[in-house]
């Protein structure tokens, strides 16, 4: 037999059959919305299966009779905020689709949840005369999608807004707000989960509260903008060009890629009182020269103790490409940290894929701005 | 009667298995032999490994006769089941304190003896160990102790055999440009794995001169088995000498040789894309420069240029000796072992067998990921030495020229 709530699962999973089929036509066969557009269909057409095997989980749905006589069956007479959320979803759409398609995107899923919960608000406000079952009923729809995805929703404020504070915040006093921001969580979650009589009204108040004040923090440090060395390397485009000219602050393009906690460091590069110096595991005091495993990604961590800016590049041979007609173009292999203050750190990552003998300019480290500052790389 | 025959069977095929596993645990010349330790830092192990089996097998053997006593004596005779009763507090401690006694005492001399094995402070030269697929590469720093005590004027590099001077505190800087693999010398000191943009520390002192074997002990692919090493231990004159051998200038073939100038040409033409001989010339003159890094997954080859003062090739896999010059070698005394081991190899002691198979069909001896047309998962770039296609005359050729690369 099928039954109301499994109507409305099948009918959805029609539509979404349907909706399928249109992606695919007006995509030019793509196969990803109609993957999960299918795979959305086959879930509500098992839903639907399962509400008429249980019979809506109620035996009193099933007398349609009674329904058609009730008072729920007749026309809702409450107020609804859908029309109001819907209409503001359909704007979003219309103005997305000339002016942002992140707008646009927004919109289409606000305008599926808008119309997805009418209908479902509508079918349920017909259950019965009770107000409460009624809500009950709705609940039993709705909730298995409503709680996660909007525990996700807010997760995803969470994250963002914390983001943007983190991003805002300068390199020295983000590891601090970080730090006490954990141990607050840490605290307030232990003091919650101890004290079992507290109220569930206090808790969801105060939770709010903090949620209100998060949001808005990150907000207000989102309008402020990231903190100033983000904001250069932006402006330098430092993925873009080769990073250790003159003009450029900001470098480290395989920062991201190359440096991480599995490396380790196999040299310390020091700037100390216009010195240059390395210390090396293996090595006693401070070297002028460094060994590096040939095309192996070897780490070096340059500390600046000097009281001006500097930054450390690493120079490795040269690569001569053949334009034609006997033109060719030498490009310097090189790599290099930030300009970086006194007592700051950076590592760089390299593979220096020829021995040195092989380069007619021996590799090096050097500081530009420090004369005779210079470290010879050894690669055999 | 069927069952009294069968349970002595049991008993023989036990007692046989048991006596063959004891016999085979007790071989004199093992290479690869852990009870053998031939350094300090080897002995360091040994001097703790041996106590703790000791008070181990002690435990163990009251655990097995315990547990035998009690099966026979209380085994099944159809007797009542006796009372059944829940805790023994004295017991209990006992049998809790002393195993957490023994493992005190047990730790207190492992904590001192791993502390004592990770020093770097006395470290007097330094050697980056680096592992790829199937071989280990030794390049040895003009840096430091190593060019002013060591005589290491510029950079020197090998394969399969580590060569290092006797009574001197080397620490090895190990890595690996592929995969995880593990550097292990028995008799010279533990495991260090190398992994890949990580550098591991591992000492090692070899007490007396002589070649020490060992096998890479992480799991790291097809040739996992053949990827094996040496460590060569010289009296500090050999070491020198050895040295001074190693930063000879690269010499071509004379033109007696013809065969030999035939396969430096060969060389130039086939091997040198991958493998570097230093100070070869190509045809117009510039330094021959390898590209590893073009044709091969880990960006490295074995560099040849003094191939022939090793005993092996293909990542210490094979002999480049016969066995009798090998046992010649290896059964050297102490006093000889120095000269025998810097002749190198000579024409009379080539292992020509498996140096040819080598140059005629590389992947045939050793399986290596080197099908040309199964190389689109690498991009293009081969995991070991790819079977060439060599022509008898050239691999005569080829071979020719090998043998001067002393």
């Amino acid at each position: 037999m099928i039954t109301t709530g499994s109507k409305l699962l099948y009918g959805l999973g029609t539509a979404t059959s349907l909706a399928a089929i249109v992606w695919f036509i007006a995509n030019d066969g793509g196969v990803l919305g109609v993957v999960s557009l299918s795979f959305l269909a086959v879930a509500l057409f098992f839903l639907g299966a399962i509400a008429s095997y249980v019979r809506d989980g109620h035996v009193l749905s099933t007398e349609t009779a009674a329904h058609a006589s009730s008072n729920a069956a007749q026309r809702s007479v409450g107020r609804s905020w859908f029309p109001f959320g819907t209409a503001f979803a359909v704007g979003m759409v219309a103005v997305g689709m000339v002016s942002s398609p992140g707008i646009f995107k927004v919109g289409i899923c606000l305008l599926f949840a808008m119309l997805g919960e009418w209908l479902i608000k509508n079918w349920s406000d017909r259950a019965s005369a009770d107000a409460n079952y009624n809500e009950k009923v709705r609940a039993w729809v709705v909730h298995p999608l409503e709680i996660p995805v909007g525990g996700a929703l807010l997760l995803a404020v969470i994250v963002l807004s914390f983001s943007r504070i983190m991003l805002s915040l300068s390199k020295e006093s983000g590891p601090f707000v970080f730090a006490i921001a954990g141990a607050l969580v840490l605290f307030f979650g232990t003091m919650v989960s101890l004290r079992r009589g507290a109220s569930r009204r206090v808790v969801g108040v105060a939770a709010g509260v903090v949620l209100v004040a998060l949001s808005g923090t990150g907000i207000a440090f989102a309008i402020d903008g990231e903190r100033h060395e983000l904001t250069v390397a932006a402006e330098e485009d430092h993925f873009a060009h080769r990073p250790c000219g003159e003009e450029a602050e900001e470098a480290d393009e395989d920062a991201g890629r190359a440096v991480s906690a599995k490396s380790s460091v196999a040299a310390t590069v020091i700037l100390r009182d216009g010195r240059l110096f390395a210390e090396m595991d293996g090595w006693a005091g401070e070297l002028d020269a460094i060994t590096l495993q040939r095309s192996n990604p070897s780490t070096i961590l340059f500390i600046n103790e000097d009281d001006h800016e500097h930054r450390m590049v690493i120079t490795y041979g040269k690569t001569t490409e053949d334009l034609g007609g006997g033109v060719t173009r030498d490009t310097v292999l090189e790599s290099c940290t930030s300009l970086i203050g006194q007592g700051g750190t950076q590592a760089v990552s390299v593979v220096i894929p020829k021995p040195s003998f092989a380069s007619e300019e021996p590799y090096s480290i050097t500081v530009p701005g420090v004369e005779g500052a210079s470290i010879e790389i050894q690669v055999p | 009667m069927k069952s009294s025959r069968r349970w002595s069977r049991v008993m023989k095929l036990t007692v046989s298995l048991s006596t063959l596993a004891f016999v085979a645990g007790c071989a004199k010349d093992a290479p690869q032999d852990t009870w053998q330790p031939a350094g300090p830092n080897a002995e360091k192990i040994d001097n703790l490994q041996r106590p703790i089996f000791y008070i181990a097998g002690i435990v163990g053997v009251i655990v097995f006769a315990a547990v035998a006593w009690v099966v026979f004596r209380y085994r099944d005779r159809g007797q009542a089941l006796p009372e059944q009763s829940h805790g023994k507090p004295a017991l209990e401690i006992t049998l809790t304190v002393i195993p957490v006694l023994i493992l005190i005492g047990v730790a207190v001399p492992t904590v001192g003896t791993i502390f004592d094995l990770a020093k770097t402070s006395d470290t007097e030269m330094t050697i980056n160990v680096t592992g790829q697929q199937w071989w280990w590469e030794y390049d040895y720093p003009a840096v430091g102790d190593n060019k002013s005590e060591f005589g290491i004027e510029s950079p020197i590099v090998t394969s399969g055999q580590l060569v290092i001077p006797e009574g001197t505190k080397v620490l090895l800087r190990v890595t690996s440009r592929d995969v995880i693999h593990s550097y292990w010398i028995p008799k010279l000191n533990g495991k260090k794995d190398g992994v890949p943009g990580r550098v591991h520390l591992l000492r090692i002192e070899g007490s007396k001169p002589g070649i020490y074997a060992g096998q890479c002990t992480e799991f790291c692919g097809l040739s996992h088995a053949y990827m094996r090493m040496e460590a060569v231990v010289l009296s500090k004159a050999d070491y020198a000498a050895w040295v001074a051998n190693q930063l000879e200038p690269y010499s071509s073939p004379s033109a007696d040789n013809a065969l030999a100038v035939e396969g430096e040409k060969l060389f130039l033409q086939q091997c040198s894309r991958c493998h570097q001989v230093n100070g070869l010339l190509n045809s117009d003159g510039t330094p021959n420069i390898a590209a590893p890094d073009q044709y091969l997954v880990s960006g490295a080859a074995p560099n040849l240029t003094n191939l022939m003062t090793r005993n092996t090739f293909a990542g210490a896999a094979w002999d480049l000796l016969t066995p009798e010059c090998r046992d010649d070698v290896w059964n050297a005394s102490s006093e000889e072992f120095g000269a025998k081991y810097l002749a190198g190899v000579s024409e009379e002691c080539l292992n020509q067998k498996d140096l040819r198979e080598w140059l005629r069909n590389a992947p045939e001896k050793k399986p290596m990921y080197a099908d040309p047309t199964k190389l689109a998962e690498t991009g293009g770039k081969y995991r070991g030495m790819p079977a060439l296609g060599l022509t008898e005359d050239q691999i005569n050729a080829l071979v020719a020229y090998l043998l001067e690369r002393k």
